[in-house]
């Protein structure tokens, strides 16, 4: 066999930069942001519409949830099952995403079937029936929904760690669909009441992304132009506020990996901040070889996977070491994170930096070339007040990130002695030696009251 | 890129050129110009089918093994040099194949060929007890975190238990066992990799923003001179007739929901009479108009949950099943004629031509998404090459779907969806 080849050098990247939408509006001020996007035969759809989860009576929580999910369940035009049969026929796919900072409704169909699809989508926007029978099976569905939650390790994890970092009372540290005692409490007419009150063209915007057979302007016109609702009210966002570090054990007796959630409250996109600490969150824990993963996955075989995330808000945030471990060996990862994520005496470096600079800027272009992923960027933007050519400003702001301005970022969002710690695993065996670790504040609680204050 | 026939979309034009290596390495291309970007995709027909005795989970395994290093590449370097060329990067091992793949901007797909060839070439050189440990660790950890810590998660094993017999290639999951796992020894690795990993057992597909014939080229220059081997014979597992006697199993654990589990075994994707059984599955068991949902969630309200779908494998025969979740106060014992009460229906009854049109239509966008991105459609032509010998098939998957009416599912159904060719699982909420 010949000498084999040396190690080729990467060709540089060639400019690419995030679509622009063309922009216009509907008769009724709604504003639309068209992407056309050569070969994307699947059009995503999505109507964005202000309204934040905080908009839901404190104790009927889930009602935007249960709403949102009974829109396909039939509406004035189309009754019962008929609605989502007539869509179904289309090749049309019907989502939501309801979300903290506002909530989306999702439509993705084959370009020859947009005209059809989007009025049928508009009548379940617009006039669904939501009918009582729907409503009350959504609610028990909803409710079944929360124990399989509860019953997971990783989603039970999530669940006490939003719990435990936010304040107490914000809207943050409850589950966006709903707790059990407030989903409980949603009724038809308190459904009925929060469609009339919340679902109308003021604060909409709609993005269409694809390669489009006709004009999609005429059929957006045609089924949502005439969308008027005079009784819409406006909600102001919440802000989310931090609270008190915690350690927080829940109980799984008898499992064999503890679940791992170790953060704060965190920053937002438009914090100066942003750029820099996404750079210091993927060297510590975003790469396969971040910090974190070489060691406790690579060096040690403590885990399949660990990573340090950052959860933006339109307002602050989240962030957490997130993983699961063997329980035999959780303790040492524990005390091994606690050591990692300290920095004052190992700045990140420009190799890290390059590393991740390198990493941002090559995979938007893949991320963004679909229908999809550009309609989910653009309505993240949307919800969280960023300007259209965003991706591309941050993108020019992540590479003018220095290692000093990456490790200070870090140093000043991230306090390693002041995080909440979540843990979701086998008490009996955990209790004790994550107390001897320093964490002596711990309480332990059932999977049953993850979300309630102590 | 489309073709119409009487309105109805029926072929797709994705431009698709083969070329095959002296060393028997199949390349394909598909040119996109679209992004500046390039999908590198290598399929080994090697899965855990083709696993022996004692070794179940070996393939997988192995899969970890290959990021471990090679002759010119350090541990954990393919995935770190990758994503430091802006690549999305990963591998995946499944009963019929393992599949290596990354995505990055043009001017990384040197080094995404070098770094692949370097460890089709010279894996052993860099392997250590060492590496292969520590990735046993880490395989067990995926195990537990997707099995063995979550609730229903033997679901998989029990079913395929129930569904083949024991020293089938499909009898046991790609998982594995955690004994197996244990087992594995370095001499396993050589053995496999010098079986399994040669250049005439593999295809590369390359997607994007490469013309074919500098995507041939390329392929040439980094896998070229590798030596082919002898090519691996596959595991005779059939084909197997539709199961018989009813097998029956029950499970007990912390569950949220007691639930009820059937399966089936089907014939072989790639023939008319799979293709129709997956039309009718997504009639039975997929979205809020399949038949369960109508049934069971919507009309009886007895159940939280409800599935069906098939699982289309080569060796002989392919996988079919349903789910459902009981609503508190629902026996499974009920909950289980329900079930049957609604596949017998659609049995004997057949489906409307309504429902028909709607199981296709949703093939059709799912499809269209599929080949929307390049990673995904180069992996969409390693699989009907590896597979079916033909990569030309994913122009043509939705004219023979289209082609398909409601006599062929009828038929296919009374060869395979019989009432007593089934198999149960009752899972039960063990009492606190």
């Amino acid at each position: 066999m010949r000498e084999f080849l040396p190690r080729p050098a990467i060709a540089p990247a060639v400019v690419w930069a995030f679509p622009a939408p063309r922009r216009t509006q509907l008769s009724n001020d709604i504003p639309v942001m068209i992407f056309d996007l050569p070969g994307q035969h699947v059009i995503s759809a999505h109507l964005v519409l202000d309204l934040p989860l905080n908009a839901e009576p404190r104790d009927t929580e889930g009602v935007a949830t249960i709403c949102a999910r009974t829109l396909d369940e039939g509406t004035l035009r189309h009754n019962g099952e008929e609605f989502a049969e007539q869509l179904e026929t289309e090749g049309a796919g019907f989502g939501i995403d309801l979300s903290l900072s506002g909530t989306q409704i999702v439509l993705d169909v084959p370009a020859s079937h947009l005209d059809r699809a989007l009025a049928l989508f508009a009548e379940a926007v617009a006039e669904p029936s939501l009918a009582d029978r729907d409503v009350n099976r959504h609610v028990q569905l909803r409710l079944a929904e929360i124990e399989q939650a509860q019953a997971n390790p990783a989603q039970a994890a999530s669940i006490a760690f939003r719990a435990a970092i936010f304040e107490q009372g914000k809207r943050a540290a409850r589950m966006n669909g709903g707790e059990p005692q407030t989903v409980s409490n949603v009724t038809p007419e308190a459904v009925g009441a929060f469609h009339s009150d919340h679902f109308g063209p003021a604060g909409a915007t709609l993005i269409l992304a694809g390669d489009f057979a006709d004009d999609p302007v005429a059929a957006a016109e045609r089924s949502l132009g005439s969308w008027r609702n005079d009784d819409q009210r406006k909600v102001m966002i919440e802000e989310p506020a931090p609270a008190p570090r915690r350690t927080v054990l829940i109980d799984r007796p008898g499992a064999v990996q503890a679940d791992v959630r170790f953060g704060s409250f965190g920053i937002d996109r438009l914090d100066p901040r942003w750029a820099a600490i996404s750079i210091a969150s993927y060297a510590m824990g975003g790469a396969f070889l971040s910090r974190l993963n070489a060691v406790l996955r690579e060096e040690r075989g403590y885990t399949y996977g660990v990573r340090m995330n950052f959860g933006p808000l339109r307002t602050g945030g989240s962030f957490a070491v997130q993983g699961s471990f063997r329980t035999e060996v959780v303790v040492d990862a524990l005390a091994i994170t606690r050591d990692l994520i300290k920095v004052d005496s190992a700045p990140f470096s420009s190799q890290e930096v390059n590393d991740a600079v390198a990493f941002f800027t090559g995979v938007s272009p893949l991320r963004y070339a679909t229908a999809d992923g550009v309609a989910d960027q653009a309505a993240t933007q949307v919800l969280a007040g960023l300007p259209d050519d965003y991706v591309d400003r941050s993108l020019a702001l992540l590479r003018s990130v220095t290692p000093e301005a990456a490790t200070e970022a870090y140093q000043s969002v991230v306090h390693p002695d002041e995080l909440t710690l979540v843990v979701v695993g086998d008490a009996e065996r955990l209790a004790e030696p994550i107390q001897a670790l320093g964490f002596t504040d711990l309480e332990v609680r059932s999977p049953a009251d993850l979300s309630e204050s102590s | 890129m489309w073709g119409m026939t009487a309105g109805a979309l029926t072929t797709l034009g994705y431009p698709i050129v083969e070329h095959t290596l002296d060393n028997g390495l199949r390349v394909i291309s598909s040119p996109d110009h679209i992004a500046p970007s390039v999908a590198v995709n290598i399929w080994y027909d090697v899965g855990s089918r083709d696993e022996e005795q004692g070794r179940t989970g070996f393939a997988h395994l192995f899969e970890h093994v290959m990021f471990q290093g090679s002759a010119h590449v350090a541990s954990g370097q393919h995935i770190a040099l990758l994503q430091a060329a802006g690549a999305v990067v990963n591998a995946t091992t499944w009963f019929d194949r393992t599949n290596y793949f990354e995505t990055l901007p043009t001017g990384g797909l040197d080094l995404a060929l070098w770094l692949e060839a370097d460890r089709m070439a010279t894996l052993l050189d860099a392997l250590t007890q060492e590496n292969l440990d520590n990735q046993r660790e880490v395989v067990k950890e995926e195990k537990r975190q997707r099995y063995d810590n979550v609730p229903y998660g033997d679901v998989m094993e029990l079913l395929n238990t129930l569904t083949f017999p024991p020293d089938h290639p499909y009898g046991h999951t790609t998982i594995g066992s955690m004994e197996d796992l244990d087992a594995a020894t370095l001499e396993d690795v050589h053995d496999f990799f010098r079986r399994h990993y040669v250049p005439n057992n593999a295809v590369l597909s390359i997607v994007g923003d490469v013309e074919p014939e500098d995507a041939f080229e390329r392929a040439e220059i980094y896998f070229g001179h590798l030596a082919a081997g002898a090519k691996p014979p596959k595991p005779d597992g059939g084909p197997l007739g539709p199961l018989a006697d009813m097998p029956r199993t029950e499970a007990s654990d912390k569950v949220p929901a007691d639930a009820v589990y059937f399966s089936w075994r089907l014939p072989a994707r790639g023939g008319r009479d799979f293709d129709a059984l997956d039309l009718a599955f997504s009639i039975l068991g997929h979205g809020q108009t399949s038949r369960l949902h109508k049934q069971l969630i919507r009309s009886t309200e007895h159940a939280e949950g409800t599935g069906a779908s098939t699982m289309g494998l080569i060796g002989g025969n392919s996988f079919g099943f349903s789910y459902a979740r009981a609503r508190d106060g629902v026996s499974p014992e009920q909950l289980e004629q329900e079930t049957v009460d609604v596949i017998d229906q659609l049995l004997n009854e057949g489906s409307s031509e309504e429902e028909l049109r709607r199981a296709k239509a949703q093939f059709e966008r799912h499809w269209l998404h599929e080949l929307a991105r390049v990673d995904s459609r180069a992996d969409a032509l390693g699989e009907y090459a590896t597979l079916h010998g033909d990569p030309q098939l994913i122009n043509s998957r939705i004219a023979e779907i289209t082609a398909i009416d409601n006599g062929d599912l009828q038929s296919a159904m009374q060869q395979w969806l019989r009432p007593d060719q089934r198999a149960t699982l009752i899972y039960r909420q063990e009492a606190e």
